[in-house]
């Protein structure tokens, strides 16, 4: 080509119709999903992030948890059998979640249904301090500089204090105690649950029947 | 093989510049050869661009699930979706209400508190069809005193909700009681029952006791 | 356009004079961030296999050293590194002088600046969490103003070309320079500035992501490939008349592809099967780029394993011959389903940041700083030694990721393995991958001292023996072969 504005042009052509298929037309489609509201309890779902958890969002981000983790459940796929989650993952699942932190690294278990299967809180807590206490051998790095080791106060241990077993356990007399990011990050990690069956994506995604027209 | 040390510290060009720019304008313009009186590498090419393009096109159709937004499956069903409608009955209209009212003292699994408040499951207050009058009116204005369920005695105060819930939710909220935990063998609660028994009953302003409710068909 | 001046050395002494100061800048500092970014990278790895490393500090810890690891080679070494290239190369094939080249020290400084804080910003816990694009928003200005100041220098100077055609690298690099910033800066625009909502945010990254690779590293790669086959083999480029074709299937095709990196994600099902179809399209782009590689090399590859340069530039070509197969095979729905999540996606994008790309500056960095100060590179040891280092160590890496990435697919996608099983049978590959990251980086330390030595010869010239350059005879047309062939 002689000319350099030729190339220009196909460039510029090329990038335009790449960003209006695939980024302005995605936005047109599914950049606006708003909450569906059940019409048997009239709640709206998916429901906001209450704010601790939104601040646990921020933690999850700020430590980098999506190089190991994905949040998202495939359809059709082991991702159920291993009970991450009840069903497929939708788009109107994330629209609460101010960054979607859908990873594509499994180094680590899917987090999207996390709060679902997690039995309490303090699960999580033990988990983030100490992953060895329940997964030996993992590569999940300790988190201790999310937690603070210091001396019981006042004669009787705090109510956080985590129950850890004796060899995690901090020496005599101290207890170990979540710093606020914990517990933010804790929050966030609770309330990761995708439950409400959406009827719209449920029926829309039903596999098609062996044999149906095409 | 050894490398002479000048091919890799400090490495001679083969062509200037500029006849390279030169040479391959050239040779933009020039047709390739044609020793048949065609060239066979455009055709071949035209033909994996071709097959490329089908391919891709096929797919592309196949799976793209009428380009819907809400369809994350590629192998979901490819025809117009018709409109979802959300079957929503008295009973699961009435669980929010239970939830927002009853829980409290019956509990989520409707077993309430051994001794201290009646359950729901299982309850022949609940299941029979024909104690529907007593059930209303327990809602609408509360019970006092001793009461026997499922073989067991309670003796309590439940506040009356006739104010608190209209006929609606009253009805609701009765048709969920009526339908879970396993209960079964009595209907849905219609609203107009509820009204019909506030009316019947507008005067009244004291709790019921087991022993009038007896006496009510 | 200026008249074209008589063709003879001194004007490209000229234009590498004035391209000199420049481009070493840009040079010295990909350096510094490929051995920064490298031991970045060597602590993360570690990590995986070692999660006790440097844990206790949360400044190291394996979410933020990732991130930052992989800025700091994206942008830190991948982008001065072609920065360097592109400007020295669009300088040479314009025959026109890089002028007022005072800017591009401006360029060089907000740019690295930029990283400096990027990468300072992830590691003290500001990241976005965002593939490529963890730098905290506020860099990406600073980092926009810098390549607004490169990016008009590589039009200016093209602009000013004393050519009036275009050769094959010019294309590339003027669609690489035109893309960068517009996958850029709608990036941030679509994920900061005015952040979309919900799973859109993935599409925009992925898009991005995608760009990145295929239409900046790779092209620059390719212009470095079609330039110095026949700068050093002496022989033009076979078939170049559909080299056109294969830069516009391959820049439209490509456009479309970054969906194939959101199979099975909760974005509607639409978005990875148009990135799927455009992969299958990618392919005949490469098909032609073969034909004009492999025709023009015509089996010379001993001669190409002896060049000093042409060695890497063959090997980033076969990575990128092998980039797009495993591309297409990674998007068909089947072999995603197990390669998904896996170390398979950082399989692929090795071959393209790494293979294709890292190893083409490599042998353009070779061909260009003994011209650019007029002396040789002081050791040949050294530079033997990167090159097997890199080689070994490109290969290692590949079947680390490559058969530990299946493994640990099969392995997530089989129920009844509990995952902590799947983290020991991963185990050997990421001690693996530790090891290969090593050798890299030995190998990138040999390139280092050798660059260092070399330019410190502008500023103590004792003992430095100059590098002279013969011209060059003038490229020939093929000859016409008169008679029909079978």
């Amino acid at each position: 080509m002689k000319n350099g504005l030729n190339i220009f042009l196909g460039v510029l052509s090329a990038m335009l119709l790449s960003w209006a298929c695939l980024l302005y037309g995605a936005h047109r489609q599914f950049g606006g999903l708003t909450q569906h509201k059940d019409a048997a309890d009239e709640s709206l779902n998916p429901a906001v992030m209450p704010g601790l958890a939104n601040q646990g969002r921020m933690v999850y981000q700020d430590l980098g948890c999506v190089s190991c983790h994905t949040q998202q459940v495939r359809h059709n796929s082991p991702d159920l059998a291993r009970k991450w989650g009840d069903r497929e993952s939708y788009p109107r699942d994330y629209i609460r979640d101010v960054t979607v932190h859908l990873g594509n690294s499994r180094i680590g278990p899917d987090l999207r249904n996390v709060g679902a299967r997690s039995p309490d809180a303090a699960y999580l807590y033990k988990l983030l301090y100490a992953p060895q206490i329940f997964a030996p051998g993992t590569n999940k790095p300790a988190y201790d500089f999310l937690f603070t080791v210091r001396p019981v106060q006042g004669g009787a241990a705090s109510p956080k204090a985590l129950q850890l077993p004796s060899k995690f356990a901090p020496p005599a007399g101290h207890e170990v105690v979540p710093t606020p990011r914990a517990e933010a990050l804790v929050a966030y990690l609770m309330n990761l649950k995708d439950t409400y069956d959406y009827p719209v994506e449920k029926s829309r995604n039903e596999p098609a029947k062996k044999g149906a027209g095409h | 093989m050894s490398t002479p040390p000048d091919r890799l510290l400090a490495e001679q060009s083969a062509a200037t510049d500029d006849s390279i720019q030169a040479v391959h304008a050239q040779l933009r313009a020039q047709k390739p050869e044609k020793p048949h009186g065609y060239s066979a590498t455009p055709l071949v090419l035209l033909g994996i661009m071709c097959t490329a393009i089908f391919f891709g096109s096929i797919y592309l159709a196949h799976y793209s699930i009428r380009f819907d937004p809400l369809v994350v499956n590629e192998v979901a069903n490819r025809a117009k979706p018709g409109v979802v409608t959300q079957v929503v009955t008295r009973a699961m209209r009435g669980k929010k209400v239970y939830q927002e009212t009853c829980i409290a003292c019956h509990q989520a699994n409707g077993q309430g508190q051994p001794g201290i408040y009646p359950p729901l499951a299982g309850s022949e207050w609940v299941n029979d069809p024909a104690r529907e009058g007593q059930l209303i009116r327990i809602v609408l204005h509360g019970l006092a005193g001793p009461i026997t369920v499922a073989g067991k005695e309670y003796n309590n105060v439940m506040a009356p909700l006739g104010e608190a819930l209209n006929d609606e939710k009253i009805a609701n909220v009765l048709s969920y009681v009526r339908s879970e935990w396993g209960n079964t063998g009595a209907p849905e609660v219609q609203p107009e029952t509820v009204a019909a028994v506030r009316a019947a009953t507008a005067g009244r302003k004291n709790n019921w006791t087991a022993a009038e409710l007896a006496d009510v068909k | 356009m200026n008249p074209a001046p008589a063709p003879d050395r001194s004007e490209q002494m000229e234009i590498d004079a004035s391209a000199k100061w420049p481009v070493l800048f840009f040079l010295g500092a990909a350096l510094k961030w490929l051995l920064f970014g490298g031991l970045l990278q060597l602590a993360s790895s570690i990590q995986l296999h070692n999660p006790a490393f440097l844990a206790g500090c949360e400044w190291f810890t394996h979410g933020r050293l990732d991130a930052a690891a992989r800025n700091a080679l994206v942008y830190g070494w991948g982008m001065n590194a072609a920065f360097a290239v592109g400007l020295w190369l669009m300088a040479r094939l314009s025959l026109a002088a890089l002028r007022h080249g005072g800017w591009l020290y401006v360029a060089h400084a907000f740019w690295n600046l930029g990283v400096l804080l990027g990468v300072a910003g992830i590691l003290g816990g500001y990241s976005t969490s965002f593939e490529l694009l963890e730098m905290p928003s506020a860099v990406g200005l600073l980092l926009l103003a810098a390549y607004a100041l490169i990016g008009v220098w590589a039009v200016t100077t093209f602009s000013v070309r004393n050519t009036d055609n275009t050769f094959a690298s010019q294309w590339w690099l003027f669609a690489a320079a035109f893309c960068f910033p517009w996958l850029y800066s709608i990036a941030q625009i679509m994920l900061f500035q005015a952040p979309v909502r919900g799973t859109l945010q993935a599409v925009v990254n992925a898009w991005y992501v995608d760009g990145l690779y295929h239409l900046w590293f790779v092209p620059v790669a390719l212009a470095v490939a079609y330039y110095f086959l026949p700068k050093l083999l002496g022989r033009p480029i076979k078939n170049y008349y559909i080299a056109a074709i294969a830069f516009w299937w391959w820049l439209f095709s490509v456009a479309f592809t970054s969906g194939a990196r959101l199979v099975d994600a909760p974005v509607p099902v639409w978005v990875p099967t148009v990135g799927i179809a455009a992969q299958m399209c990618v392919p005949v782009a490469a098909i032609i780029i073969g034909m004009n590689v492999f025709g023009t090399i015509r089996g010379d590859f001993g001669r190409m394993l002896a060049s000093g340069t042409l060695r890497w530039v063959l090997v980033s070509l076969l990575c990128f011959f092998a980039g797009s197969v495993v591309a297409l095979l990674l998007s068909v729905r089947g072999v995603a389903a197990t390669a998904n999540f896996t170390l398979l996606g950082e399989f692929r994008d090795t071959l393209w940041l790494y293979g294709t790309f890292g190893l083409a500056a490599f042998g353009a960095i070779y061909f260009m700083v003994p011209r650019l100060c007029g002396r040789a590179w002081p050791s040949a040891a050294l530079v033997q030694g990167h090159f097997g280092a890199s080689v070994v160590g490109l290969l290692l890496l590949l079947i680390a990721l490559g058969v530990g990435g299946w493994t640990q697919g099969r392995l997530l996608n089989d129920p009844a393995v509990a995952f902590g099983d799947i983290t020991k049978a991963l185990l050997p590959w990421f001690t693996a991958q530790s090891v290969a990251v090593m050798v890299l980086l030995v190998g990138h330390l040999a390139l280092a001292v050798n660059f260092f030595l070399l330019v410190k010869q502008e500023f103590l010239p004792a003992g430095a023996k100059p590098a002279s350059f013969a011209v060059p005879p003038a490229l020939a047309l093929p000859a016409a072969t008169p008679e029909a062939r079978h």
